[in-house]
């Protein structure tokens, strides 16, 4: 072998997926996970392995499929962010019990920072909880070795194991050897045994204390076997510091050790924080007086301890108790614990050049021709008292021109706005309510809301935002597309349109975001309906994502400085990286780094300064 | 080997972590490096990290890199703390007055950096009918001709030859000349 590669870490995973023979994987995307199972399905294309490879409507499907087939005796693995775990918490819970027959893998990546999340928990946390085992990568080749052994260890103890990389591991990029696929041989033989595979409370109270055994056991394994990814990095003779270091934290103290050129502190490093190779710990904590926890995010290492008294952790603060592990906060934290401090660094120059330069950072917003930003904009022109409760996706970036009220997780736009019509209807009042979601969140969670919502009978308008792709995570595919990973593999549309009225709703009406007047208009079509028949309404705005560049119509613009009068009604409202504002001549101008040429500025302007630039016109 | 390539979201950053990896491991050298991916990459500040060598941690610490690559001027000074003293910086410049700030040449004096500008925007405008996707290519460029980043401008031609797709390999291969041209070109 020794065939080395450069992967990011989410396609090492994959290549370890595929390689140990896995034979179904089924995810639904989310940064920092998006990437593994589109690589997953270009390396069974490349291997020719006969891997099914599938996004799933939402987690808790994947997580269900998966793990049902792998009651077949394949290897199958459901793949999430750790946000999607909580999606798909319900079968977790009940599948932990069960004594299955292949191996089954849970891909959770975690985003400490948060980074791209709602959410900064720890999905080493929700192993605990749910009693399963769970490694913990520290690089993008462990990560991929750790497949290997995950689903080893799922089939020693017909148990599911979990892989928890964090955004750091997932979204490195590193050199990585690749192997050759692990072929098991294995044909689908479901085996009847209601015993086994139906979860009746009888059975459980059998399985509950079996799964206590299997964790004792997996426990021992981690004490004595799992010696590549749970070692001591000793100091040369008596240790200033011992620190304990799960995940990428221990790659940021190897080298800042090795570039502070330091041999007075040992590190024990932990691959499996569950459960936790307790004696193996304490052994570390009882050799050293003083002792740093460094994990992301939450005290899980800290928690299975039973002393932790003596700990510098996140347990009692001397860790931040939430952010992310960065190379300066453990530098930060090292130095501390050791009672020393680094000579303070004259950076007042830097910073009096930043702000005489008037440099800040620049925050994620809609990309230029983005449909959402026309959609939203025509929105708040129809309904400006309008309240705006929004879901989870490219469109979250609409808070940036405030047409985003609320937002809690995928799907809610839909529930938050029922729960918005029932507040305001007990006062008797008729407080006009917009969801905004988009074609794949609809799909993932939003068709719930909506069918309580017909049932019900709430009055509101919900605006799916169809731009024929799973935008904000890279642009997967889903089911209003119907495209598959796997080449050669046929998938089926789903229609939107067919699905809303099924669900009962009789106010359907398909829109071009980019003609922001007639959009407006059908919003106020749609919320009339919606008050006066005690209903949701359906707009379906329908437009191609600018990230799949599609060809589309191009108009050259231009601001007339005679005409725009400095009153930022496009700043506010329209917020688009090609027309910013220019603070020096109090006018909005056309930034043609930005500008894509879609024209819908021409709508927005009050005062008719932004124009076509004649002859121009594509 | 270091480096922070700093810029929008959009702007094509990984491609040019890419082009050093390729570089890098063509050598037999390590690579190991953070991306980002996701909401941030929607028009707002990225940042990546590599470094070629014997690290374990894909985050650079601050104050340690060898090279600053900012594709965005405002992207390049907010995270110039990132360098060691005297590293080198080439930043994509919209209004190059920005590096006469006199905080600013203090500060690079002081730490003994050398920060390079070049006009990105401009010259794709002129030589490229204003295809600012290939700022990337440029960028790599631009970096041989100051003498930085620890590659030859050979090298890069040719991962930039192998890796860029068939269909913009002219394109951004002349791109990578006008960066380089930049500051060796007559």
């Amino acid at each position: 072998m020794g065939n080395k590669v450069i992967l990011l870490g989410n396609e090492a995973i994959a290549r370890g997926i595929v390689e140990a023979g896995c034979e179904v994987a089924s995810a639904y995307p989310g940064t920092p996970s998006s990437e593994i199972l589109p690589a997953v399905a270009r390396f069974a294309d490349e291997l020719g392995t006969r891997t099914a490879v599938e996004w799933a409507v939402n987690e808790k499907v994947a997580f269900e499929v998966a793990a049902t087939a792998s009651f077949t005796g394949k290897r199958t693995c459901a793949i999430m962010k750790q946000v999607g775990l909580n999606v798909a918490a319900d079968p977790l819970m009940s599948v932990a019990h069960f004594d299955l027959a292949g191996g089954f893998l849970i891909v959770s990546a975690d985003d400490p920072g948060p980074h791209s999340s709602q959410t900064e928990q720890d999905s080493r946390y929700f192993a605990m909880f749910a009693k399963v085992p769970c490694f913990d990568p520290a690089s993008a080749q462990e990560a991929k070795d750790m497949v290997f052994d995950a689903f080893d260890l799922s089939e020693k103890y017909h148990m599911p194991v979990m892989l928890r990389p964090a955004v750091r591991v997932d979204h490195c990029r590193q050199d990585v050897e690749l192997g050759t696929v692990k072929d098991l041989g294995r044909k689908a033989d479901f085996k009847k045994d209601i015993r086994r595979w139906v979860c009746l409370p009888a059975h459980v109270r059998i399985n509950h204390p079996q799964l206590n055994a299997k964790l004792d056991s997996v426990r021992e394994d981690f004490e004595t076997l799992y010696g590549r990814y749970n070692f001591e990095v000793p100091a040369k003779g008596r240790a200033a510091l011992g620190v304990i270091a799960g995940g990428v934290s221990f790659s940021i103290v190897m080298d800042l050790l090795k570039a502070w050129n330091r041999e007075d502190i040992s590190v024990l490093k932990i691959g499996t924080p569950h459960p936790l190779p307790v004696k193996m710990v304490e052994d570390f904590i009882a050799r050293h007086e003083n002792v740093l926890v460094l994990e992301e995010t939450y005290p899980v290492i800290e928690m299975q301890l039973p002393d932790r008294t003596r700990l510098k952790g996140r347990w009692n603060g001397f860790v931040p108790r939430a952010g992310e592990l960065l190379p300066e906060v453990i530098r930060e934290l090292i130095l501390k614990a050791l009672g020393e401090t680094l000579p303070e660094e004259d950076s007042s120059e830097l910073k009096a050049a930043i702000e005489e330069l008037k440099v800040t950072p620049k925050p994620p917003m809609l990309c230029p021709g983005c449909p959402h930003r026309a959609s939203f904009f025509a929105m708040r022109k129809a309904l400006p008292n309008g309240i705006y409760p929004s879901d989870i996706g490219c469109y979250t970036l609409g808070v940036n021109q405030r047409d985003v009220d609320t937002t809690i997780d995928m799907g809610a736009s839909l529930t938050s706005a029922s729960g918005f019509y029932l507040a305001y209807r007990t006062d008797g009042k008729d407080q006009p309510v917009v969801a905004t979601i988009g074609d794949s969140t609809f799909f993932h969670m939003g068709i719930l809301g909506l069918v309580n919502a017909v049932y019900n009978r709430h009055a509101f308008v919900l605006a799916i935002l169809d731009n024929r792709i799973t935008a904000m995570t890279g642009g997967q595919s889903n089911p209003s597309i119907g495209d598959k990973l796997r080449k050669g593999d046929e998938g089926r549309q789903v229609d939107i349109e067919g699905v809303v009225r099924g669900c009962g709703v009789s106010f359907v009406k398909v829109v071009e975001p980019y003609d922001t007047k007639d959009s407006a208009e059908v919003f106020k079509e749609a919320w009339e309906h919606a008050k006066n028949n005690r209903e949701p309404a359906v707009v379906i705005l329908r437009h191609p994502c600018m990230l799949l560049r599609q060809k589309q119509a191009t108009v050259k613009v231009r601001v007339n400085p005679e005409k725009c009068i400095g009153c930022k009604y496009c700043t506010n409202f329209f917020n688009c990286p090609g027309l910013p504002f220019d603070e020096a001549a109090g006018k909005a101008k056309i930034d043609e780094r930005f500008c894509v040429q879609c024209g819908v500025c021409i709508q927005v302007c009050p005062h008719g300064a932004i124009e076509a630039v004649e002859g121009e016109e594509e | 080997m270091q480096y922070v390539i700093v810029g929008l979201g959009g702007q094509g950053i990984l491609f040019t972590s890419r082009v050093l990896g390729h570089i890098a491991v063509s050598r037999g050298e390590r690579v190991m490096g953070s991306e980002v991916h996701g909401m941030a990459q929607r028009g707002g500040s990225v940042i990546s990290h590599f470094k070629v060598g014997q690290y374990e941690s894909p985050l650079v610490l601050t104050g340690s890199a060898d090279l600053l690559i900012a594709f965005d001027q405002g992207e390049g000074i907010r995270n110039l703390h990132f360098l060691r003293p005297g590293a080198k910086a080439i930043l994509n410049l919209h209004d190059p007055a920005a590096l006469e700030n006199v905080h600013l040449k203090k500060y690079a004096t002081g730490r003994g950096l050398e920060i390079s500008g070049i006009p990105g925007y401009r010259i794709l405008s002129e030589k490229m009918n204003g295809r600012f996707l290939f700022m990337n290519v440029l960028m790599l460029g631009a970096m041989c001709g100051i003498g930085a980043g620890n590659v030859s401008i050979d090298e890069i031609r040719a991962a930039v030859g192998t890796l860029a797709p068939e269909k913009h390999r002219a394109d951004n291969l002349k791109a990578v000349e006008l960066g380089y041209e930049y500051f060796r070109g007559n």
